[in-house]
Protein backbone atom coordinates (compact mmCIF):
# COMPACT_ATOMS: atom_id res chain seq x y z
CA UNK A 1 0.00 0.00 0.00
CA UNK A 2 1.51 3.57 -0.64
CA UNK A 3 1.80 5.78 2.25
CA UNK A 4 -0.48 8.68 2.52
CA UNK A 5 2.03 11.84 2.07
CA UNK A 6 0.16 13.95 4.43
CA UNK A 7 0.20 11.78 7.32
CA UNK A 8 3.52 10.17 6.93
CA UNK A 9 6.33 10.62 9.24
CA UNK A 10 8.27 12.32 6.13
CA UNK A 11 6.55 13.63 2.93
CA UNK A 12 7.22 15.23 -0.38
CA UNK A 13 4.45 17.26 -2.24
CA UNK A 14 5.15 18.23 -5.87
CA UNK A 15 8.08 18.92 -5.14
CA UNK A 16 10.48 20.52 -7.82
CA UNK A 17 13.72 21.76 -8.44
CA UNK A 18 15.66 23.50 -11.48
CA UNK A 19 19.40 24.16 -11.97
CA UNK A 20 19.59 26.23 -14.96
CA UNK A 21 18.52 24.34 -17.89
CA UNK A 22 18.40 21.24 -15.97
CA UNK A 23 14.98 19.94 -14.19
CA UNK A 24 16.50 18.09 -11.13
CA UNK A 25 13.11 17.27 -9.58
CA UNK A 26 10.30 17.48 -11.13
CA UNK A 27 6.74 16.89 -9.59
CA UNK A 28 8.06 14.27 -7.02
CA UNK A 29 5.76 13.22 -4.37
CA UNK A 30 6.97 10.70 -1.95
CA UNK A 31 5.89 9.60 1.41
CA UNK A 32 8.26 7.97 3.94
CA UNK A 33 7.58 5.72 6.53
CA UNK A 34 9.34 4.18 9.26
CA UNK A 35 12.54 2.01 8.51
CA UNK A 36 14.61 1.36 5.31
CA UNK A 37 13.36 3.09 2.05
CA UNK A 38 15.78 2.35 -1.08
CA UNK A 39 16.45 5.51 -3.68
CA UNK A 40 17.94 4.04 -7.02
CA UNK A 41 18.41 5.71 -9.80
CA UNK A 42 21.20 6.34 -12.76
CA UNK A 43 23.36 9.63 -12.42
CA UNK A 44 22.08 12.91 -12.47
CA UNK A 45 18.59 11.28 -11.63
CA UNK A 46 17.66 14.07 -9.25
CA UNK A 47 18.69 11.47 -6.24
CA UNK A 48 20.96 14.05 -4.03
CA UNK A 49 19.51 16.77 -5.29
CA UNK A 50 16.55 15.10 -3.39
CA UNK A 51 18.43 14.10 -0.16
CA UNK A 52 19.61 17.56 0.12
CA UNK A 53 16.21 19.28 0.03
CA UNK A 54 15.09 16.33 2.55
CA UNK A 55 18.43 17.63 4.98
CA UNK A 56 17.40 21.24 5.01
CA UNK A 57 20.42 21.47 2.93
CA UNK A 58 18.84 22.96 -0.55
CA UNK A 59 15.35 24.41 -0.98
CA UNK A 60 12.85 23.53 -3.62
CA UNK A 61 11.78 26.13 -5.88
CA UNK A 62 8.37 24.59 -5.94
CA UNK A 63 6.36 21.95 -3.83
CA UNK A 64 6.30 20.90 0.26
CA UNK A 65 8.66 19.11 2.32
CA UNK A 66 7.12 17.97 6.19
CA UNK A 67 9.24 16.61 8.42
CA UNK A 68 7.57 14.81 11.38
CA UNK A 69 5.42 17.68 10.80
CA UNK A 70 7.47 20.22 10.37
CA UNK A 71 8.05 22.81 7.72
CA UNK A 72 11.69 23.01 6.50
CA UNK A 73 10.68 26.88 5.10
CA UNK A 74 10.36 28.26 8.76
CA UNK A 75 13.71 29.05 10.30
CA UNK A 76 12.83 27.29 13.81
CA UNK A 77 10.91 24.41 12.60
CA UNK A 78 14.07 23.59 10.82
CA UNK A 79 16.02 23.90 13.33
CA UNK A 80 13.87 21.41 15.00
CA UNK A 81 14.58 19.09 12.29
CA UNK A 82 17.79 19.24 11.74
CA UNK A 83 18.38 18.22 15.74
CA UNK A 84 16.66 14.90 14.49
CA UNK A 85 18.75 14.53 11.59
CA UNK A 86 21.63 12.21 10.72
CA UNK A 87 22.92 13.35 7.30
CA UNK A 88 25.59 12.16 4.79
CA UNK A 89 26.10 13.52 1.83
CA UNK A 90 27.89 12.29 -1.06
CA UNK A 91 30.68 14.19 -0.97
CA UNK A 92 31.18 14.65 2.43
CA UNK A 93 34.32 16.94 3.14
CA UNK A 94 36.83 16.13 5.23
CA UNK A 95 38.93 18.36 7.62
CA UNK A 96 42.42 16.46 6.82
CA UNK A 97 44.41 17.75 9.73
CA UNK A 98 41.58 16.30 12.02
CA UNK A 99 41.31 12.68 13.84
CA UNK A 100 39.28 10.99 13.68
CA UNK A 101 37.57 11.29 17.26
CA UNK A 102 38.27 15.16 16.64
CA UNK A 103 36.30 15.29 13.77
CA UNK A 104 33.40 13.13 15.45
CA UNK A 105 33.72 15.79 18.19
CA UNK A 106 33.01 19.05 16.07
CA UNK A 107 30.27 17.52 14.23
CA UNK A 108 28.69 16.24 17.92
CA UNK A 109 29.49 20.44 18.71
CA UNK A 110 27.54 21.27 15.34
CA UNK A 111 24.57 18.76 16.58
CA UNK A 112 24.77 20.74 20.09
CA UNK A 113 25.89 18.16 22.38
CA UNK A 114 27.92 20.35 24.39
CA UNK A 115 28.71 18.67 27.10
CA UNK A 116 32.63 16.90 27.15
CA UNK A 117 31.86 14.14 28.53
CA UNK A 118 28.31 13.23 26.76
CA UNK A 119 30.64 14.16 23.74
CA UNK A 120 33.25 11.57 24.71
CA UNK A 121 30.27 8.81 25.42
CA UNK A 122 28.40 9.56 21.79
CA UNK A 123 31.84 9.61 19.96
CA UNK A 124 32.75 6.32 21.21
CA UNK A 125 29.40 4.41 20.77
CA UNK A 126 29.19 5.45 17.18
CA UNK A 127 33.24 4.46 16.75
CA UNK A 128 32.61 1.05 17.83
CA UNK A 129 28.65 1.07 15.83
CA UNK A 130 31.21 1.18 12.65
CA UNK A 131 34.02 -0.74 13.89
CA UNK A 132 36.50 2.24 14.05
CA UNK A 133 37.08 2.03 17.64
CA UNK A 134 40.66 1.48 17.19
CA UNK A 135 41.28 4.28 15.09
CA UNK A 136 39.89 7.48 17.58
CA UNK A 137 43.52 9.33 17.21
CA UNK A 138 43.94 8.23 13.21
CA UNK A 139 44.46 11.28 11.30
CA UNK A 140 41.84 11.06 8.66
CA UNK A 141 44.12 11.78 5.58
CA UNK A 142 45.86 8.52 6.55
CA UNK A 143 42.24 6.70 6.49
CA UNK A 144 41.25 4.36 3.36
CA UNK A 145 38.97 5.31 1.61
CA UNK A 146 36.42 2.49 2.77
CA UNK A 147 37.47 3.79 6.89
CA UNK A 148 36.38 7.49 5.37
CA UNK A 149 33.06 6.15 4.73
CA UNK A 150 32.57 4.69 7.65
CA UNK A 151 33.68 7.74 9.59
CA UNK A 152 30.94 9.27 7.25
CA UNK A 153 28.64 7.23 8.30
CA UNK A 154 29.74 7.28 12.00
CA UNK A 155 28.93 11.16 12.18
CA UNK A 156 25.56 10.47 11.24
CA UNK A 157 24.51 8.22 13.30
CA UNK A 158 25.61 10.65 16.43
CA UNK A 159 23.04 11.68 18.32
CA UNK A 160 20.84 9.04 17.62
CA UNK A 161 18.60 10.78 14.36
CA UNK A 162 15.28 10.30 13.96
CA UNK A 163 15.54 10.91 10.49
CA UNK A 164 18.87 9.23 8.80
CA UNK A 165 19.75 10.46 5.23
CA UNK A 166 22.78 8.56 3.56
CA UNK A 167 23.86 9.72 0.20
CA UNK A 168 25.47 6.55 -1.47
CA UNK A 169 26.75 5.09 2.06
CA UNK A 170 27.93 2.12 0.27
CA UNK A 171 30.38 4.10 -2.22
CA UNK A 172 33.61 2.60 -1.37
CA UNK A 173 33.35 -0.46 0.75
CA UNK A 174 34.45 -3.84 0.12
CA UNK A 175 31.92 -6.68 0.08
CA UNK A 176 32.21 -7.32 3.84
CA UNK A 177 32.16 -3.95 5.09
CA UNK A 178 28.92 -3.47 2.86
CA UNK A 179 27.52 -6.83 4.66
CA UNK A 180 28.45 -5.15 8.26
CA UNK A 181 26.86 -1.98 6.94
CA UNK A 182 23.69 -3.98 6.39
CA UNK A 183 23.62 -5.80 9.87
CA UNK A 184 24.40 -1.41 11.16
CA UNK A 185 21.70 -0.21 9.70
CA UNK A 186 19.18 -3.12 10.51
CA UNK A 187 20.04 -3.34 13.93
CA UNK A 188 19.38 0.81 14.62
CA UNK A 189 17.52 1.30 17.76
CA UNK A 190 14.71 3.75 17.91
CA UNK A 191 12.76 2.82 14.54
CA UNK A 192 14.26 5.81 12.55
CA UNK A 193 13.13 6.81 9.29
CA UNK A 194 16.26 5.91 6.54
CA UNK A 195 16.39 7.08 3.02
CA UNK A 196 19.53 5.57 1.42
CA UNK A 197 20.27 6.31 -2.55
CA UNK A 198 22.69 3.77 -4.45
CA UNK A 199 22.68 2.93 -7.96
CA UNK A 200 23.15 -0.82 -6.33
CA UNK A 201 20.60 -2.49 -6.56
CA UNK A 202 21.77 -5.74 -4.86
CA UNK A 203 21.99 -3.31 -1.27
CA UNK A 204 18.20 -2.28 -1.83
CA UNK A 205 17.31 -5.55 -2.32
CA UNK A 206 19.18 -6.97 0.34
CA UNK A 207 18.36 -4.09 3.23
CA UNK A 208 14.89 -2.28 2.35
CA UNK A 209 11.88 -2.73 2.72
CA UNK A 210 10.43 -0.09 -0.02
CA UNK A 211 12.03 1.35 -2.62
CA UNK A 212 12.24 4.27 -5.07
CA UNK A 213 13.09 4.17 -8.29
CA UNK A 214 13.80 7.97 -9.55
CA UNK A 215 14.73 8.82 -13.51
CA UNK A 216 15.22 12.07 -15.09
CA UNK A 217 14.24 14.16 -11.86
CA UNK A 218 10.36 11.73 -11.83
CA UNK A 219 9.34 8.51 -10.11
CA UNK A 220 9.07 5.78 -11.94
CA UNK A 221 8.31 3.43 -9.11
CA UNK A 222 7.28 2.82 -5.21
CA UNK A 223 7.52 -0.52 -4.19
CA UNK A 224 9.20 -3.41 -2.50
CA UNK A 225 12.33 -4.96 -4.38
CA UNK A 226 10.18 -8.14 -5.04
CA UNK A 227 7.49 -6.03 -6.60
CA UNK A 228 10.20 -4.36 -9.10
CA UNK A 229 12.02 -7.51 -9.85
CA UNK A 230 8.28 -8.84 -10.95
CA UNK A 231 7.92 -6.00 -13.42
CA UNK A 232 10.21 -7.90 -15.35
CA UNK A 233 8.91 -10.90 -15.08
CA UNK A 234 8.43 -12.68 -18.47
CA UNK A 235 10.76 -10.29 -20.35
CA UNK A 236 14.23 -12.07 -18.85
CA UNK A 237 16.14 -15.22 -20.71
CA UNK A 238 19.28 -16.86 -20.39
CA UNK A 239 20.71 -18.48 -23.66
CA UNK A 240 23.82 -20.32 -24.76
CA UNK A 241 23.71 -17.63 -27.94
CA UNK A 242 23.69 -14.07 -28.45
CA UNK A 243 20.78 -12.87 -30.54
CA UNK A 244 17.13 -11.74 -30.55
CA UNK A 245 16.42 -8.13 -30.07
CA UNK A 246 17.36 -7.40 -26.03
CA UNK A 247 17.20 -4.22 -24.96
CA UNK A 248 20.35 -5.21 -22.67
CA UNK A 249 21.94 -8.83 -22.61
CA UNK A 250 25.69 -9.62 -21.19
CA UNK A 251 27.43 -13.34 -20.88
CA UNK A 252 27.10 -13.83 -17.13
CA UNK A 253 29.47 -15.54 -14.91
CA UNK A 254 27.82 -19.39 -15.80
CA UNK A 255 28.54 -18.65 -19.90
CA UNK A 256 24.96 -18.06 -20.57
CA UNK A 257 23.91 -14.86 -22.31
CA UNK A 258 21.29 -13.20 -20.09
CA UNK A 259 18.56 -11.28 -22.41
CA UNK A 260 16.10 -8.69 -20.97
CA UNK A 261 13.47 -7.47 -23.81
CA UNK A 262 10.32 -9.00 -25.01
CA UNK A 263 12.16 -11.15 -27.68
CA UNK A 264 14.41 -13.89 -26.72
CA UNK A 265 16.85 -16.05 -28.84
CA UNK A 266 15.76 -19.42 -30.57
CA UNK A 267 16.24 -21.61 -27.51
CA UNK A 268 16.44 -18.79 -24.55
CA UNK A 269 14.78 -20.02 -20.93
CA UNK A 270 13.01 -17.73 -19.27
CA UNK A 271 14.41 -17.59 -15.99
CA UNK A 272 13.00 -15.63 -12.94
CA UNK A 273 13.94 -12.21 -12.33
CA UNK A 274 16.24 -9.64 -10.41
CA UNK A 275 15.63 -5.94 -8.65
CA UNK A 276 18.25 -5.22 -10.91
CA UNK A 277 16.51 -6.52 -14.05
CA UNK A 278 13.38 -4.39 -12.93
CA UNK A 279 15.59 -1.70 -12.89
CA UNK A 280 17.45 -1.77 -15.54
CA UNK A 281 13.97 -2.08 -17.87
CA UNK A 282 12.41 0.71 -16.18
CA UNK A 283 15.51 2.77 -16.95
CA UNK A 284 15.37 1.48 -20.31
CA UNK A 285 11.56 2.50 -20.79
CA UNK A 286 12.47 6.23 -19.37
CA UNK A 287 15.42 6.63 -21.96
CA UNK A 288 12.69 5.27 -25.04
CA UNK A 289 10.78 8.08 -23.74
CA UNK B 1 24.36 -10.14 44.70
CA UNK B 2 25.74 -11.03 48.50
CA UNK B 3 29.27 -10.62 49.14
CA UNK B 4 30.19 -12.41 52.52
CA UNK B 5 32.86 -10.98 53.98
CA UNK B 6 32.36 -7.38 52.97
CA UNK B 7 29.75 -6.74 55.34
CA UNK B 8 32.33 -7.66 58.19
CA UNK B 9 32.81 -5.05 60.76
CA UNK B 10 35.10 -2.08 59.17
CA UNK B 11 34.21 -2.44 56.06
CA UNK B 12 31.97 -1.19 53.23
CA UNK B 13 28.96 -3.16 53.21
CA UNK B 14 27.58 -4.58 49.98
CA UNK B 15 24.45 -2.22 49.30
CA UNK B 16 26.76 0.57 50.21
CA UNK B 17 29.20 -0.62 48.01
CA UNK B 18 26.30 -1.50 44.91
CA UNK B 19 25.28 2.37 45.96
CA UNK B 20 28.73 3.71 45.51
CA UNK B 21 29.44 1.27 41.77
CA UNK B 22 26.46 2.65 40.24
CA UNK B 23 26.68 6.11 41.09
CA UNK B 24 23.67 6.65 43.42
CA UNK B 25 25.72 6.41 47.07
CA UNK B 26 25.29 9.93 48.02
CA UNK B 27 28.60 12.80 48.14
CA UNK B 28 29.30 11.87 51.77
CA UNK B 29 29.31 8.01 51.42
CA UNK B 30 31.40 8.24 48.52
CA UNK B 31 34.06 10.42 49.58
CA UNK B 32 34.35 7.66 53.07
CA UNK B 33 33.82 4.76 50.47
CA UNK B 34 37.01 5.85 48.03
CA UNK B 35 39.26 6.70 51.24
CA UNK B 36 38.25 3.54 52.38
CA UNK B 37 39.32 1.76 49.28
CA UNK B 38 42.59 3.25 49.03
CA UNK B 39 43.71 0.84 52.04
CA UNK B 40 41.81 -1.94 51.38
CA UNK B 41 42.37 -4.69 48.86
CA UNK B 42 39.07 -6.92 50.63
CA UNK B 43 36.60 -4.11 49.86
CA UNK B 44 38.17 -3.31 46.29
CA UNK B 45 37.79 -6.78 45.19
CA UNK B 46 34.15 -6.87 46.53
CA UNK B 47 33.53 -3.70 44.63
CA UNK B 48 34.35 -5.35 41.30
CA UNK B 49 31.23 -7.58 41.94
CA UNK B 50 29.31 -4.36 41.67
CA UNK B 51 30.97 -3.26 38.43
CA UNK B 52 28.26 -3.09 35.35
CA UNK B 53 30.53 -4.78 32.46
CA UNK B 54 29.17 -2.80 29.79
CA UNK B 55 28.77 0.45 31.66
CA UNK B 56 32.48 0.13 32.50
CA UNK B 57 33.60 -0.70 28.63
CA UNK B 58 31.68 2.31 27.29
CA UNK B 59 33.77 4.78 30.27
CA UNK B 60 36.54 2.87 28.59
CA UNK B 61 36.18 3.82 24.75
CA UNK B 62 34.93 7.51 26.29
CA UNK B 63 37.82 7.43 28.19
CA UNK B 64 39.92 6.85 25.20
CA UNK B 65 38.22 9.64 22.77
CA UNK B 66 39.11 12.16 25.37
CA UNK B 67 42.39 10.84 25.29
CA UNK B 68 42.75 11.26 21.20
CA UNK B 69 41.00 14.44 21.42
CA UNK B 70 43.38 17.58 20.87
CA UNK B 71 44.75 18.79 23.78
CA UNK B 72 43.81 22.00 25.12
CA UNK B 73 46.58 24.48 23.81
CA UNK B 74 47.95 27.66 25.89
CA UNK B 75 45.35 30.07 23.99
CA UNK B 76 42.36 27.59 24.56
CA UNK B 77 43.21 27.40 28.15
CA UNK B 78 43.52 31.18 28.50
CA UNK B 79 40.16 31.27 26.47
CA UNK B 80 38.24 28.99 28.67
CA UNK B 81 39.63 30.82 31.47
CA UNK B 82 37.67 33.96 30.40
CA UNK B 83 35.08 32.48 30.35
CA UNK B 84 34.23 31.10 26.49
CA UNK B 85 32.32 28.08 26.34
CA UNK B 86 34.29 25.01 25.14
CA UNK B 87 32.26 23.96 22.65
CA UNK B 88 32.67 26.92 20.69
CA UNK B 89 36.04 26.80 20.92
CA UNK B 90 36.02 23.14 18.92
CA UNK B 91 33.41 25.34 16.11
CA UNK B 92 36.62 27.36 16.01
CA UNK B 93 39.36 24.38 15.35
CA UNK B 94 37.31 24.09 12.10
CA UNK B 95 37.57 27.72 10.51
CA UNK B 96 40.54 28.14 8.34
CA UNK B 97 41.61 31.60 9.06
CA UNK B 98 42.07 30.74 12.50
CA UNK B 99 44.71 27.69 11.98
CA UNK B 100 48.17 29.27 12.41
CA UNK B 101 49.54 29.00 9.18
CA UNK B 102 47.28 31.54 7.92
CA UNK B 103 47.71 33.74 10.94
CA UNK B 104 51.43 33.34 10.48
CA UNK B 105 51.05 34.63 6.37
CA UNK B 106 48.64 37.57 7.42
CA UNK B 107 51.69 38.99 10.07
CA UNK B 108 54.21 37.94 7.39
CA UNK B 109 52.62 40.13 4.64
CA UNK B 110 51.73 43.25 7.13
CA UNK B 111 55.61 43.30 8.42
CA UNK B 112 56.47 43.75 4.35
CA UNK B 113 54.51 46.22 3.87
CA UNK B 114 54.94 47.94 7.46
CA UNK B 115 58.58 47.46 6.81
CA UNK B 116 58.66 49.00 3.33
CA UNK B 117 57.14 51.95 4.68
CA UNK B 118 59.12 52.49 7.56
CA UNK B 119 62.09 52.56 5.12
CA UNK B 120 60.56 55.28 2.94
CA UNK B 121 59.81 57.03 6.35
CA UNK B 122 63.41 56.82 7.54
CA UNK B 123 64.84 57.70 4.39
CA UNK B 124 66.22 54.36 3.68
CA UNK B 125 64.45 54.09 0.30
CA UNK B 126 63.91 57.83 -1.57
CA UNK B 127 60.55 58.72 -1.03
CA UNK B 128 58.23 60.27 -4.13
CA UNK B 129 56.65 63.61 -4.10
CA UNK B 130 54.25 65.05 -1.76
CA UNK B 131 50.50 64.04 -2.59
CA UNK B 132 48.26 66.18 -4.53
CA UNK B 133 44.58 66.60 -5.05
CA UNK B 134 42.47 68.62 -7.34
CA UNK B 135 46.16 70.28 -8.32
CA UNK B 136 47.19 71.51 -4.92
CA UNK B 137 49.83 69.83 -2.66
CA UNK B 138 48.40 68.13 0.19
CA UNK B 139 49.94 67.50 4.02
CA UNK B 140 48.20 65.83 6.07
CA UNK B 141 49.87 67.41 10.06
CA UNK B 142 52.63 65.98 11.10
CA UNK B 143 52.69 63.54 8.22
CA UNK B 144 54.45 64.82 5.35
CA UNK B 145 54.79 61.70 3.45
CA UNK B 146 51.34 59.65 2.71
CA UNK B 147 51.90 58.11 0.16
CA UNK B 148 53.92 55.68 2.21
CA UNK B 149 51.38 54.55 3.59
CA UNK B 150 49.27 53.15 -0.08
CA UNK B 151 50.19 49.72 0.17
CA UNK B 152 49.49 49.18 3.50
CA UNK B 153 46.03 50.92 2.86
CA UNK B 154 45.58 48.93 -0.08
CA UNK B 155 46.29 45.31 1.44
CA UNK B 156 45.99 45.53 5.22
CA UNK B 157 41.48 45.90 5.01
CA UNK B 158 41.83 42.92 2.49
CA UNK B 159 43.69 40.82 4.18
CA UNK B 160 41.21 41.40 7.19
CA UNK B 161 38.20 40.49 4.44
CA UNK B 162 40.48 37.50 3.70
CA UNK B 163 40.12 35.79 7.03
CA UNK B 164 36.80 36.53 7.34
CA UNK B 165 35.38 35.40 3.75
CA UNK B 166 37.85 31.83 4.20
CA UNK B 167 35.43 31.88 8.00
CA UNK B 168 32.20 32.15 5.52
CA UNK B 169 32.69 30.49 2.40
CA UNK B 170 31.40 26.95 1.46
CA UNK B 171 34.85 26.33 -0.64
CA UNK B 172 37.34 26.71 2.29
CA UNK B 173 35.17 24.45 4.79
CA UNK B 174 35.48 20.94 3.48
CA UNK B 175 32.50 19.83 5.57
CA UNK B 176 30.28 23.00 5.22
CA UNK B 177 27.19 20.94 4.16
CA UNK B 178 27.28 18.92 7.44
CA UNK B 179 27.42 22.23 9.06
CA UNK B 180 24.37 23.33 6.76
CA UNK B 181 22.62 20.45 7.84
CA UNK B 182 23.42 20.74 11.54
CA UNK B 183 20.94 22.31 14.17
CA UNK B 184 24.14 24.35 15.10
CA UNK B 185 24.39 26.15 12.35
CA UNK B 186 23.89 28.88 9.48
CA UNK B 187 23.92 32.23 10.88
CA UNK B 188 24.69 31.48 14.32
CA UNK B 189 27.66 29.80 13.08
CA UNK B 190 28.75 32.33 10.61
CA UNK B 191 28.82 34.73 12.95
CA UNK B 192 31.21 33.28 15.51
CA UNK B 193 33.74 32.46 13.35
CA UNK B 194 33.70 35.52 11.39
CA UNK B 195 34.27 37.50 14.20
CA UNK B 196 36.54 35.72 15.86
CA UNK B 197 38.72 35.79 12.33
CA UNK B 198 37.98 39.17 11.94
CA UNK B 199 39.54 39.92 15.68
CA UNK B 200 42.31 37.76 14.79
CA UNK B 201 43.36 39.10 11.95
CA UNK B 202 42.49 42.85 12.51
CA UNK B 203 45.24 42.52 15.23
CA UNK B 204 48.64 42.66 13.10
CA UNK B 205 47.25 44.94 10.83
CA UNK B 206 46.28 47.65 13.75
CA UNK B 207 49.36 46.76 15.12
CA UNK B 208 51.26 47.53 12.52
CA UNK B 209 49.32 51.09 12.06
CA UNK B 210 50.48 51.43 15.49
CA UNK B 211 54.57 50.51 14.82
CA UNK B 212 54.54 52.55 11.29
CA UNK B 213 55.33 56.44 10.64
CA UNK B 214 51.75 57.48 10.07
CA UNK B 215 49.46 59.96 11.49
CA UNK B 216 48.55 59.04 15.29
CA UNK B 217 44.93 58.40 14.45
CA UNK B 218 45.87 56.01 11.51
CA UNK B 219 44.87 52.63 13.77
CA UNK B 220 41.68 53.79 15.10
CA UNK B 221 40.69 54.89 12.01
CA UNK B 222 40.94 51.78 10.10
CA UNK B 223 38.37 50.14 12.24
CA UNK B 224 35.35 51.54 10.64
CA UNK B 225 36.47 50.88 6.77
CA UNK B 226 37.58 47.46 7.34
CA UNK B 227 34.41 46.39 9.89
CA UNK B 228 32.54 48.06 7.06
CA UNK B 229 34.18 46.20 4.32
CA UNK B 230 33.88 42.87 6.42
CA UNK B 231 29.71 43.58 6.79
CA UNK B 232 29.35 44.43 3.44
CA UNK B 233 31.02 41.26 2.12
CA UNK B 234 28.32 39.48 4.78
CA UNK B 235 25.50 41.51 3.58
CA UNK B 236 26.09 40.34 0.11
CA UNK B 237 26.72 37.04 0.22
CA UNK B 238 22.94 37.32 1.16
CA UNK B 239 21.58 38.26 -2.36
CA UNK B 240 25.03 36.50 -4.41
CA UNK B 241 27.24 33.70 -4.05
CA UNK B 242 29.71 33.80 -1.16
CA UNK B 243 32.89 34.16 -3.33
CA UNK B 244 31.50 36.43 -5.40
CA UNK B 245 30.50 38.64 -2.29
CA UNK B 246 33.94 38.37 -0.86
CA UNK B 247 35.39 39.68 -4.50
CA UNK B 248 33.13 42.20 -4.98
CA UNK B 249 33.68 43.79 -1.67
CA UNK B 250 37.40 43.81 -1.59
CA UNK B 251 37.18 44.95 -5.32
CA UNK B 252 34.95 47.90 -3.81
CA UNK B 253 37.48 48.84 -1.32
CA UNK B 254 40.47 48.57 -3.83
CA UNK B 255 38.91 50.50 -6.37
CA UNK B 256 38.93 53.56 -4.43
CA UNK B 257 41.94 53.28 -2.72
CA UNK B 258 43.83 52.99 -5.75
CA UNK B 259 42.58 56.06 -7.22
CA UNK B 260 43.20 57.88 -3.87
CA UNK B 261 46.55 56.23 -4.44
CA UNK B 262 47.52 57.52 -7.70
CA UNK B 263 46.53 60.94 -6.90
CA UNK B 264 49.05 60.58 -3.61
CA UNK B 265 46.41 61.06 -1.20
CA UNK B 266 45.64 57.45 0.30
CA UNK B 267 44.60 59.18 3.73
CA UNK B 268 41.82 60.41 2.04
CA UNK B 269 40.08 57.17 2.55
CA UNK B 270 40.41 57.08 6.53
CA UNK B 271 39.81 60.29 6.82
CA UNK B 272 36.86 62.05 8.64
CA UNK B 273 34.48 61.89 4.87
CA UNK B 274 35.49 58.68 4.09
CA UNK B 275 34.96 57.65 8.12
CA UNK B 276 31.05 58.79 7.67
CA UNK B 277 30.52 56.76 4.60
CA UNK B 278 32.23 53.30 6.64
CA UNK B 279 29.48 54.06 9.30
CA UNK B 280 26.62 54.56 6.92
CA UNK B 281 28.10 51.28 4.75
CA UNK B 282 28.21 49.58 7.96
CA UNK B 283 24.97 50.44 9.40
CA UNK B 284 23.04 49.36 5.79
CA UNK B 285 24.91 46.43 5.57
CA UNK B 286 24.10 45.23 9.13
CA UNK B 287 20.28 46.15 8.96
CA UNK B 288 20.54 43.95 5.53
CA UNK B 289 22.43 41.08 6.68
CA UNK B 290 19.52 40.60 9.73
CA UNK B 291 16.68 41.09 7.61
CA UNK B 292 17.96 38.70 5.27
CA UNK B 293 20.47 36.22 7.37
CA UNK B 294 17.80 33.40 6.51
CA UNK B 295 19.08 33.46 2.53
CA UNK B 296 22.61 32.97 3.96
CA UNK B 297 21.86 29.65 5.65
CA UNK B 298 19.53 28.40 2.20
CA UNK B 299 22.03 29.13 0.28
CA UNK B 300 24.99 28.59 1.29
CA UNK B 301 26.08 25.76 -0.48
CA UNK B 302 24.43 26.08 -3.77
Amino acid sequence: MTPNVSTAPVGLDGLSRRYGSTQALDAVDLALEHGITGLLGPNGAGKTTLLSILATVNEPDAGRVSVFGLDPRRAAERVQIRRRLGYLPQDLGYHRHFTVAGFLDYVAILKEITDRRRRAEEVARVLAVVGLEGRARTRIRALSGGMRQRLGIAQALLGEPGLLILDEPTAGLDPEQRLRFRELLSGLPGDPVIVLSTHQADDIAAICPRVVVLLQGQVHFIGTPAELAATAAGRVWAADERGGSAHLSWRGGDNRWRHIGDQPPAGADLVAPTVEDGYLLLCHAADAR
Amino acid sequence: MTIPWSDAPGHADADLLAGYADGTADPVAVWSVEDHLTGCARCRSALSAHADADRLARNRSALLVRVALPGDGRVRRLLTRCGVPDHLLGLLAATPSLRRSWLLSVIGVVAVVAGEAAAVRYGWIRAGRTGILAGRPVHPAGYPDPEVLAPFLLIGPPLVLAGVAAAFLPSVDPACRLAVAAPFSGFTLLLVRTVCALAAALVPVVGAAFVMPGPGWLPAALLLPVLAVCVFALALATVMQPRAAAITAGTLWALPALLLAAARVPLAIVQPDAQVACAAVLCASAVVLLARHDRIEWGWVR
